[in-house]
């Protein structure tokens, strides 16, 4: 029984010092880049059934919850619910008209087709996985077409993109990650900035403004749809504060997302659908380059930011 | 029998994941114990099992795997822990549970740092306080998991 593990000084330290430097280039590999890729998408489908049996308390939970739901009480919802139904059905009327006459306009104007969505909902798992990275779990995965790169919107706005895929379950990052960037666009300015996540839950940087830029707080930060990810004009964040720190040489602002992070259960997951089939020909190669410009953006931003490091440190 | 006694502890540490894996509410979030590290302590101590660093590392990324988190980092906080309850052994057994939980507290402070060192590195921004929770958590709960943990490996070995 005693043997290995009573580890005499110097070989017990020199185990000590393998393993420790094993975990710690794996943690580099992993976080350096994607050599590991492969080694995560095999684990996360060992693990998935897993998570989703962790889940099935939580989601039982919610379910006798339900049923103990007085029945008046679940009338008033549905009453609710069938007046806002009815509500959105007429805004969507207008939006009809809206969209057939913007077919039109782009017509005349010789443009690429918009690009429509279909969408997938989705269940959010409850299971909240590390504190700093800002995951969460769908119950939708590769079964139901997901599929990595899709955006993720509620109600109220972008929520994030999906990051891993498994057979019944997907991961997925939100925009508040602070690995996560979103090409945006600030109305009603239309000035054309990226958003990084802050790592708070409730807070998105706007780092690389101009100090003389337009923007207000109360101004409303859309997808700008640059890089063909997330279509365009999705509601994002609300603009809280504009801080032009004379040290720097950009201006920051931080916003406040719309979306409910982490509070809502079902979430959309947009696929987007060239409409037409004559212009999805001429609208390839023009997301091609919108993806080289979002780049060449990405990297003189990079750069910048590089530069301002250097200058600071 | 023996083969038995060797599968409970792994049984105790799948147990031990579930519960890290559990959801809780968002206000309970930041005060979940290291269950798996106090399991892996608890066998370590009392029957030598899963106390080599090998199995520490196996354990850890088995739970960096699940949990999403960096793939190392807990296995190197787990190699640390049995590495220093190996070094320790004798005098924290000395001990009745509610004052070894006092070791055990330091054990998971200590971790705490340890990770906090990686959590640095990756420049993912100062935690909060409530980082420290988890210890102290831990180190409340240690003596009733000892006596849980003792009862399961009394009631296997009774009927022999």
């Amino acid at each position: 029984m005693s043997g290995a593990s009573s580890m005499p000084g110097i070989a017990g330290t020199a185990r000590l010092m393998f393993y420790s430097l094993l975990a710690v280039s794996l943690m580099a590999l992993d976080y350096r880049g994607q050599y590991l890729e492969r080694f995560r998408t095999i684990a996360t489908d060992l693990t998935e059934p897993l998570l989703l049996a962790v889940d099935l308390p939580a989601a039982g939970v919610e379910h006798i919850a339900g049923l103990l739901h007085q029945r008046s009480e679940a009338q008033q919802r549905i009453q609710a619910l069938e007046h806002d139904l009815a509500r959105s059905q007429a805004k969507l009327g207008l939006l009809n008209d809206l969209v057939e006459e913007n077919r039109r306009f782009r017509g005349l104007l010789e443009t690429t087709e918009r690009v429509e969505t279909r969408h997938i909902s989705a269940e959010i798992g409850a299971v909240d996985l590390d504190p700093f990275a800002h995951r969460l779990m769908l119950r939708r995965g590769s079964r139901d077409k997901v599929w990595v790169g899709m955006p993720v919107v509620d109600a109220a706005g972008v929520l994030g993109q999906v990051d891993q895929v498994g057979y019944l379950s997907s991961r997925i990052v939100l925009i508040t990650d602070p690995d996560h960037a979103l090409p945006v666009q600030v109305l009603p300015g239309g000035e054309r900035t990226i958003a990084y996540g802050s790592g708070a839950p409730d807070r998105l940087r706007l780092n690389d403004l101009p100090m003389n830029t337009a923007i207000e707080a109360g101004d409303l930060v859309v997808t700008s749809g640059i890089g063909g990810r997330f279509p365009p004009g999705l509601p994002v964040a609300r603009i809280e504060t504009v801080s032009r720190d004379p040290g720097q040489l950009f201006a920051q602002a931080l916003a406040v997302p719309l979306a409910e992070m982490g509070r809502n259960r079902i979430v959309l997951l947009l696929e987007a659908v060239v409409s037409d089939p004559d212009a999805s020909d001429s609208a390839g190669p023009d997301e091609e380059s919108d993806e080289a410009i979002d780049i060449e953006q990405a990297t003189i931003d990079k750069a910048l930011q590089d530069g301002i490091e250097d200058e600071a440190g | 029998m023996n083969r038995e006694r060797n599968l409970m502890p792994l049984v105790t540490v799948f147990v031990a994941l579930l519960l890290t894996l559990l959801p809780l509410p968002d206000a309970l979030e930041g005060w979940r114990p290291y269950w798996v590290a106090m399991v892996v302590i608890y066998w370590h101590l009392e029957s030598h099992q899963l106390g080599s660093l090998g199995a520490g590392f196996a354990i850890g990324l088995t739970l960096d795997v699940t949990t999403g988190a960096l793939l190392g980092q807990h296995a190197l906080s787990l190699v640390i822990i049995n590495f220093l309850v190996g070094r320790f052994r004798n005098r924290i057994r000395f001990f009745p549970p509610w004052q070894q939980a006092m070791a055990i507290g330091a054990l998971l402070f200590n971790d705490r740092i340890v990770q906090l060192w990686i959590v640095g590195l990756l420049q993912l921004g100062w935690p909060g306080w409530s980082w420290w929770l988890p210890p102290l958590i831990g180190m409340a709960l240690w003596p009733w998991l000892f006596l849980l943990l003792d009862a399961l490996r009394w009631r296997r070995r009774r009927p022999q």
